[in-house]
């Protein structure tokens, strides 16, 4: 049965918006999607399972669900973007013509003209050696039969739209930045004026600040257009704040629907809820030094929050302000480093001093391109500085090699991206091996392995000694590392970006084990973000860092609710769970 | 997850490179050039290994000889005799032996160098890799036939003069791949890790990198034998062999230097000539099927 959602009084206040005869711009009707498991395979897997669906003209709609829930596949249906191996029943309307059944030439009609697609991944979806000009030319020329001067104007309009100087349209894709790459992609999709438009992730691989910059443009055609919007996104902060209606996809099938607000901040389905409070408030108390299903029941969604001081609110955060006393272990002081690229000097890290406690936490919070990642790399001695020096445990950054072999065992990394953080030919037990055998650590390797793999809530471990990378989720692999990591026993670890690549339930999952690490073995750590709701979920200090200095920085309550510097104010200002309750 | 049953990690890391090995095995017996090539080859080099039980060495010397010179083929000679009188197909199949020996062992020289110095080329930064690549680009530039016969000429004379020189004047091209592929391995994330973890130079490459490389070498290897097989027929022909053994370049150089090429006796010019045609043809198969294997990129093209 479709589902027509019934005109909500916030709704856009576009002129074109329901009456309610008219037929929904895009609905999808007992749609069910199914991949074979390989080719020539009979198995089959299915992506998306009966699923009813209709925007109403002029409505916005946000998809979300974590990777492999069949939103991507779902949105790719309405334009019959779907690789041959694909078989879709059901009916998929646009505008009231069933896509499924249209003849190859309408199709190519449709396509652009009247719906469109904003690609995931603006980074590789664009041609590197044509300008972006050209690239946004391309539709238009495959769908009217005009001259050459008023495609040019079209283009310069186009880019005004997306508040773009006309002069980058002569711009390469590598000399534009990822805000202004999605900008073009964004461009590129209202080229040919369409009714709907689909946006599928199209923030993912965005900082704060531009993932902002975008959503503010993405609202602002929305109700000047009053185009049909569907967004595809795991973040439901960020559907909350384009959307009036979200619905939340798990193993093909809707769980939730409604709108957004609610959705976000009163979630039925327990799902919504996990994926809710991934992204906690910040300034909820609920969700400080607590992470994952501990934290759900009580997200306060878009109230404004009482500030927590030092024994308001929840024992853990008396006991975060317990740590943060902790003697400094790591001690940075007058830290530079220098990049010579091209002849030119490029300063990544600019006088940079800092110290953190044994066994605390302290989130180093900034925008890509801070020089948060080259400071890290600089700890760990896997860059030189240009002067400054890194003390640990009141010893100078050894520079041998041996010595800083034996820095190794005290700090160790956790890196960004799991799945690129492993050889995909070394097992688990190899990988996690790995460290103990560099340093022929002595007593039983098997063992050692063990521990370690229990430490990090691989358990029971023998389940997973012999799984090689590929067969591992996510969140399973972010725990391999990490065992690697435990099984040289460091009393300090340093995480980069260790969550930004993994889905919103594991996100939560892998912060309670550095909480849990932190509790039971008085760990500490560094941990790297451009999150800021990350740090309100686990860190005791925060440091904010800007263009390679260090604009801020202090216990994680002061700092994000009475932001002093500018720069942690704009930082603030851009959360996506604040800019939803705007 | 497969991997559900506990179980010691050695048994588990042996019971996948067989299934590797089963996948590698399926992948390649679809290729079916690659197949005939390979069933070609593995005649010819048992054919080679058979060759003393087969034809006693004994039936070779010039004393014992009852053939006229240079008959035509006939029922006792299959492929007549040569210009002293020896049975064609004896000394084809012992020239055999040489000429697939020094094949295997000039590429196995030369895989190691070009495996070792690539690696080491990609591998360090600054002024070492500098000298490297520069010895590599000297290498690279000089005619590698004309180092070998400068090389065979001041080295003593022998099968092993010959084996040296061809192994070590073609490894630049292979030693170019395997820096390309050490500095692509290199960029990955787990090396940084194993950084991390306290990794030094010789863990890493032994570790991570030379796992990744070896497929590409497998396969560029097979390629390099057809053309040492090559080289040392040239230098054979040349004279710049050993004249007491007997290879295909030096059969050819024999049939030259008694004018049999000349006077038609083309049974003794062909065979080794096609020996080395269709040798070189089976390498230059197996490897490219090889290295559509490792390589799927290559693969339906």
């Amino acid at each position: 049965m479709p589902v027509l959602p019934e005109p909500t009084p916030s709704a856009v206040p576009t002129p074109s918006a329901v009456p309610t005869a008219e037929p929904p711009a895009l609905a999808w009707r007992g749609v069910r999607i199914s991949y074979a498991a390989r080719a020539g395979d009979a198995e089959r897997v299915v992506a998306v399972d009966g699923v009813d669906l209709a925007v109403p003209r002029g409505g916005t709609l946000g998809l979300a669900g974590e990777s492999g829930c069949g939103k991507s596949t779902l949105a790719m249906s309405a334009l019959r973007l779907l690789p041959r191996s694909a078989v879709v029943a059901g009916t998929v309307e646009l505008d009231g013509e069933d896509v499924l059944t249209m003849r190859w030439g309408r199709l190519r009609a449709v396509r652009w003209t009247e719906a469109s697609i904003v690609f995931q991944g603006a980074m590789h979806s664009l041609n590197p050696v044509r300008p972006v000009g050209q690239q946004i030319a391309e539709a238009l020329e495959l769908h009217r039969e005009g001259s050459a001067g008023p495609t040019e104007a079209r283009v310069r309009e186009l880019l005004a739209l997306v508040d773009l100087p006309a002069a980058r349209a002569s711009a390469y894709p590598h000399e534009l930045s990822g805000g202004q790459k999605q900008r073009v992609m964004i461009a590129m999709a209202l080229a040919c004026d369409p009714d709907v438009v689909i946006a599928d992730e199209p923030t993912t691989a965005l900082d704060v600040v531009v993932q902002a910059q975008v959503l503010d443009l993405l609202t602002g055609l929305v109700r000047e257009r009053g185009l049909t919007l569907v967004m595809i996104s795991h973040d439901l902060a960020v559907l909350a704040a384009v959307c009036e209606r979200i619905v939340v996809m798990r193993h093909g099938r809707i769980v939730e629907e409604g709108p957004a607000r609610q959705v976000v901040s009163d979630p039925q389905h327990e799902h919504t809820r996990e994926l809710a409070a991934a992204f906690p408030v910040i300034g909820d108390p609920a969700s400080r030094l607590r992470v994952g299903r501990g934290s759900t029941g009580a997200v306060g969604g878009s109230h404004p929050v009482d500030p927590v001081g030092p024994g308001a609110g929840t024992g853990a955060g008396s006991a975060g302000e317990g740590a943060a006393a902790g003697a400094a272990v790591l001690e940075v002081r007058d830290l530079v480093v220098d990049f010579r690229s091209r002849g030119s000097r490029v300063r990544a890290v600019d006088s940079v001093s800092m110290s953190c406690g044994a066994g605390e936490i302290v989130a180093l919070v900034g925008q890509s391109g801070s020089g948060k990642t080259t400071l890290a790399r600089t700890i760990l001695g896997l860059q030189a500085p240009t002067s400054g020096e890194v003390r640990f445990g009141g010893e100078l950054l050894p520079r041998s090699r041996a010595g800083l072999k034996r820095y190794r065992r005290q700090v160790q990394f956790v890196l960004q991206d799991p799945s690129a953080s492993l050889n995909p030919k070394h097992s688990v037990h190899e990988a996690v091996a790995e460290g103990i055998r560099i340093h022929r650590l002595p007593g039983d390797e098997g063992e050692r392995v063990a521990r370690a793999l229990t430490q990090a809530e691989l358990t029971p471990p023998e389940r997973y000694l012999r799984a090689l990378p590929q067969e591992l989720s996510g969140g399973q692999r972010q725990r391999v590392v990490i065992a690697g990591a435990l099984a040289l026993e460091p009393t300090y670890l340093v995480a980069d970006e260790p969550v930004a690549s993994l889905d919103a339930s594991v996100r939560g999952e892998i912060l309670a084990l550095l909480l849990r690490l932190k509790r039971d073995l008085g760990l500490g750590a560094l941990v790297i973000t451009h999150d800021l709701g990350l740090a309100w979920n686990i860190a005791d200090r925060v440091l904010v860092m800007h263009r390679g200095v260090i604009v801020e920085s202090g216990p994680v309550e002061q700092v994000l609710l009475d932001p002093q510097h500018e720069y942690t104010r704009s930082l603030l200002a851009v959360v996506p769970s604040e800019l939803s309750r705007r | 997850m497969s991997a559900a049953a506990p179980a010691r990690p050695g048994s588990a890391v042996a019971a996948r490179r067989r299934a590797q090995l089963q996948g590698v095995t399926r992948e390649f017996a679809g290729n079916r050039s690659g197949l005939v090539g390979l069933v070609l080859l593995v005649l010819v080099v048992a054919a080679a290994l058979l060759t003393p039980l087969l034809i006693p060495f004994q039936t070779l010397d010039v004393t014992r000889l009852t053939a006229g010179q240079n008959e035509p083929p006939s029922g006792s000679h299959w492929l007549g005799t040569d210009p002293a009188g020896r049975d064609v197909v004896a000394l084809l199949l012992w020239g055999s032996r040489i000429s697939l020996l020094v094949g295997f062992a000039a590429t196995a020289v030369s895989m190691v160098i070009g495996t070792v110095v690539g690696m080491a080329a990609g591998h360090f930064t600054g002024w070492a890799q500098a000298v490297i690549m520069r010895v590599i680009d000297f290498f690279l530039v000089i005619p590698g036939l004309v180092l070998a016969i400068v090389l065979s000429s001041v080295l003593s004379r022998g099968v092993w003069t010959i084996i040296i020189a061809i192994g070590v004047t073609s490894w630049a091209a292979t030693a170019r791949i395997v820096r390309s592929q050490t500095l692509s391995i290199e960029a990955r994330d787990y090396i940084e890790r194993a950084r991390a973890l306290g990794a030094g130079d010789g863990h890493i490459l032994g570790r991570h990198v030379l796992p990744a490389v070896l497929p590409l070498v497998l396969a560029n290897t097979t390629l390099t034998v057809g053309s040492a097989v090559i080289a040392e027929s040239t230098l054979s022909f040349l004279g710049l062999g050993d004249p007491s053994t007997i290879s295909w370049g030096s059969m050819l150089k024999t049939a030259l230097d008694t004018g049999a090429a000349t006077a038609g006796f083309w049974w003794f010019v062909l065979p080794p000539g096609l020996a080395i045609v269709v040798v070189v043809l089976c390498f230059t198969l197996v490897g490219r099927a090889l290295e559509a294997v490792v390589n799927p990129t290559l693969r339906s093209r």
